[in-house]
């Protein structure tokens, strides 16, 4: 994409715009815009504290010295109601929300006078009743004779709104197919490269215990923003049980992860391991028998410049005497431990010496996994364990978390993709604006979203 | 990475310094001289002679132990320019302690007690600005600059008062006591074997021990060393005061080596061009070695330079400042400069 956006000059090859060749040599993001392609990017590039039309205004190619406000607010205005893209516009962007900001950055590309439009994954942050609204307005622009790429990995989504398929798989194009013809599980495969059965998830082996393996006890901790804040939070894992914490990124996911993880401090409450109280330092929980696992890289403890070895042995206690005797660190026992996990987790290559930032998303992730269940922990906290992944590693994520499920490991399971934690939970709950809400057992996606919805609806009244 | 790329990493600042060394002898020659023989007279300056050769060492003596300094504050991601400063405080500490508190006491004593005060006094210096990175969040960057004005200034105070020489001639200290002097073989003192020493001792330190692996993290990613367990307000802390403490060594083995007094302008620079030492090192303590002696003899050679062939010596900091330029500029690990605005890594 970044090709078509004029970002990376392709080493051979072509590329045409609307029928014409483009001259590679001098095609840059500006002839990109001049060539009618535009983007929208996954994390929002909008100037926080301007409004929607100030924001259209600094990417529009007017050439214009002065800033027309009442000019651009009617165009922008004209475009919204052409193609049912809601958006306020006489508000910072800062107090949209993301599916709001979203359809903001379309309406920019728009004004640009974009004909080819590229999406990537525009709703990897949406709710499913945002994603639905999304739909209706690029199906008006595609009738309208724009070129949509909508880049996805939700089968679903591409299903419901693709004319047309490709397959990328490692850099080589491996299918285009009409939507009609292709089924999601044939789309999976060819992801994937191989054929993905089906994912057996095992009844659920936990017994209703006096004293859960892992709770949380009214806790409170700062927020980010007051939505954020954790106020009161109180939950209960049993071993052998998956609880989904669902929710939409900003309502104490982040915070909530923290506490878990002994680097915010709580203001209030407890955290008990099998009833016992556990102070919340990194290095309490994890000698307590609590892992964290993030699909953040770096939230997740991975340190980029480290090679596979070091930060398998980066896990909280300095003072482990199979790596660090004596005050000295033992890069030779840390290798050989690497190698014997990588074994295990059958991670390739199995280097201990290559530096996880070489890695892919997918194996860095796999080595975040061994670090944090090689010990096999009493408890783990996963927070959007596969969010970015590709559908092999997600998978192999997700047979992790079951099998320690199995083994009767308790697993807080905190995550925007509702159905991750509609197929991996035991029992779920949801986090709206920092508080726990309940739902019901047989809450299919649809209830689920309005739960997630109904909490963000409240505030904006009150 | 790659053995081709691990290769090209280790070959760039040689590469650099022989680039920088070509841009000097184009310059030179369009100024007039004539390139080959200036170099020559700059490198028989530096190594012609066991003469030559001690000025290089005793130049890079101080580089090395402030360019150690540098690699491994940079190391742990304190962005530390208070070398500087923190050698005046050595040498501080240093004289005061020696001919002041305790100018009778016997060699055995004096001299570790000279160098360990050195030490203290640099890493007390330093630890102000780790404090005040730690606890309130101040940038080491300005605070260290601060600092080095605040260090170089007290000892213009001390040496225009309570330090100041008995005779009163001069704002210089009294000559140290001789029990304070570090042993010497011809000029070459003893602190220059310990430098040498101290190199070994901080590759170990930031490679094999805990706390360096710490260090490390906290270097490379703040926010997973703190998932990890691993403080990086503490880590900061402690880098920067073991760093000062051998900036701090390096001026009190200044005034216990080589001048044995102290007086202002004792340093001439060596806290900042530690800066392009421990770069050009790539922050590797053992490449350090070679890096200080490097620019040792820039300093050494400088003089030969504009005496034999008329070069005045001043361009010997025009190629300090190449080397790093095109150090800096060189691409490393095969990779191409990537195009403006895209990402680094190339996702999409």
């Amino acid at each position: 994409m970044h090709v078509l956006l004029g970002l990376v000059r392709p080493d051979t090859g072509r590329l045409e715009i609307a029928g014409r060749e483009v001259e590679l040599a001098s095609y840059s993001p500006g002839a990109a815009l001049r060539a009618g392609v535009g983007m929208v990017h996954q994390h929002s590039a909008l100037v926080p504290a301007m409004t929607v039309p100030e924001n259209i205004a600094l990417g529009a190619v007017s050439g214009s010295v002065l800033f027309r406000r009442a000019r651009v607010r009617a165009r922008v205005t004209r475009l919204a109601e052409q193609y049912a893209l809601d958006v306020p516009l006489d508000v910072p962007v800062a107090q949209l929300s993301v599916g709001q900001r979203q359809r903001a950055e379309i309406l920019r590309t728009l004004d640009c006078g974009a004909r080819v439009i590229v999406l990537d994954e525009p709703t990897a942050a949406l709710t499913p009743g945002e994603t639905q609204a999304l739909f209706p307005g690029l199906r008006r622009l595609r009738d309208g004779g724009s070129a949509i790429v909508f880049i996805s990995h939700k089968l679903e989504e591409i299903e419901g709104l693709a004319d047309r398929v490709a397959v990328l798989r490692r850099g080589v194009l491996v299918a285009v197919k009409g939507a009609r013809e292709a089924d999601a599980r044939e789309l999976g495969s060819l992801m994937l490269g191989r054929d993905l059965p089906g994912l057996v998830r095992l009844p659920a082996v936990c017994r209703e215990e006096l004293v859960p393996a892992f709770a949380l006890r009214d806790l409170e901790a700062p927020g980010l923003r007051e939505a954020s804040r954790l106020k009161g939070v109180s939950l209960a894992v049993q071993s052998g049980e998956i609880v989904g914490v669902a929710g939409i990124d900003g309502n104490g996911q982040r915070e909530l992860e923290e506490v878990l993880a002994g680097v915010r401090p709580m203001t209030a409450g407890r955290i008990e391991v099998s009833g016992r109280p556990v102070a919340p330092s990194v290095g309490r929980l994890r000698a307590a028998g609590v892992s964290h696992l993030s699909g953040e890289r770096e939230r997740g403890g991975l340190v980029a410049g480290f090679t596979i070895a070091e930060n398998l042995v980066l896990k909280g206690s300095y003072d482990d005497p199979r790596f660090f005797r004596g005050g000295l660190f033992d890069r030779e026992a840390a290798r050989r431990y690497a190698r014997g996990v990588m074994q295990r987790f059958g991670i390739e290559p199995a280097d201990p010496d290559l530096d996880i930032a070489t890695l892919s998303g997918g194996n860095a992730q796999k080595v975040a996994v061994a670090r944090e269940l090689d010990s096999r922990p009493r408890v783990l906290v996963a927070v959007n364990p596969t969010r970015g992944l590709d559908v092999g590693s997600a998978r192999f994520v997700n047979e992790q978390l079951l099998a320690l499920r199995f083994e009767g490991g308790a697993v807080l399971l905190v995550s925007t993709e509702l159905d991750e934690v509609l197929f991996l939970a035991d029992r779920i709950v949801a986090l709206v604006e920092g508080r726990v809400v309940s739902v019901p057992r047989d809450a299919n996606r649809a209830v689920l979203g309005a739960i997630l919805l109904s909490g963000a609806v409240q505030s904006a009244v009150a | 990475m790659t053995a081709r790329a691990a290769a090209l990493a280790a070959l760039r600042p040689v590469l650099s310094v022989v680039l920088a060394l070509g841009m000097l002898s184009l310059g030179l020659l369009l100024l007039g001289y004539a390139p080959l023989p200036a170099l020559l007279a700059l490198a028989s300056g530096a190594f012609g002679s066991s003469a030559a050769w001690t000025a290089t060492l005793l130049k890079a003596s101080p580089l090395l132990l402030t360019g150690l300094a540098v690699a491994l504050s940079f190391r742990c991601g304190v962005w530390n320019i208070g070398a500087e400063g923190q050698l005046y405080a050595g040498a501080l500490a240093a004289t005061a302690v020696t001919t002041r508190l305790l100018p009778g006491a016997p060699a055995a004593i004096l001299a570790p007690l000279m160098s360990l005060a050195g030490a203290a006094g640099g890493a007390l210096l330093a630890a102000i600005a780790g404090a005040l990175r730690a606890f309130r969040g101040v940038s080491e960057v300005i605070s260290t600059i601060l600092l080095n004005f605040v260090a170089i200034q007290a000892v213009a105070l001390a040496v225009h008062g309570p330090l100041q020489e008995a005779s009163r001639a001069y704002p210089q200290s009294d000559a140290l006591p001789a029990a304070a002097l570090l042993p010497a073989f011809g000029r070459l003192h003893l602190g220059v074997a310990i430098a040498v020493t101290l190199a070994f001792g901080v590759q170990l330190l930031i490679f094999r021990t805990a706390l360096g692996f710490r260090m490390r993290a906290v270097g490379l990613s703040p926010v997973a060393a703190r998932f990890a367990g691993i403080s990086p307000e503490r880590h900061a802390l402690v880098s920067i005061a073991i760093a000062g403490a051998l900036a701090g060594l390096a001026g009190a083995f200044e005034v216990a080596g080589v001048t044995e007094r102290l007086y202002e302008g004792l340093s001439p620079g060596y806290g900042y061009t530690a800066i392009a030492v421990a770069l050009l090192a790539r922050l590797n303590p053992l490449a350090v070695l070679p890096a200080a002696l490097f620019f040792g003899a820039l300093e050494a050679g400088a003089g030969a330079m504009q005496r034999t062939a008329g070069v005045p010596s001043v361009v010997t900091q025009i190629v300090q400042g190449l080397v790093i330029l095109v150090f800096v500029a060189i691409p490393f690990e095969g990779r191409r400069a990537p195009l403006p605005g895209a990402p680094a890594d190339g996702a999409a």
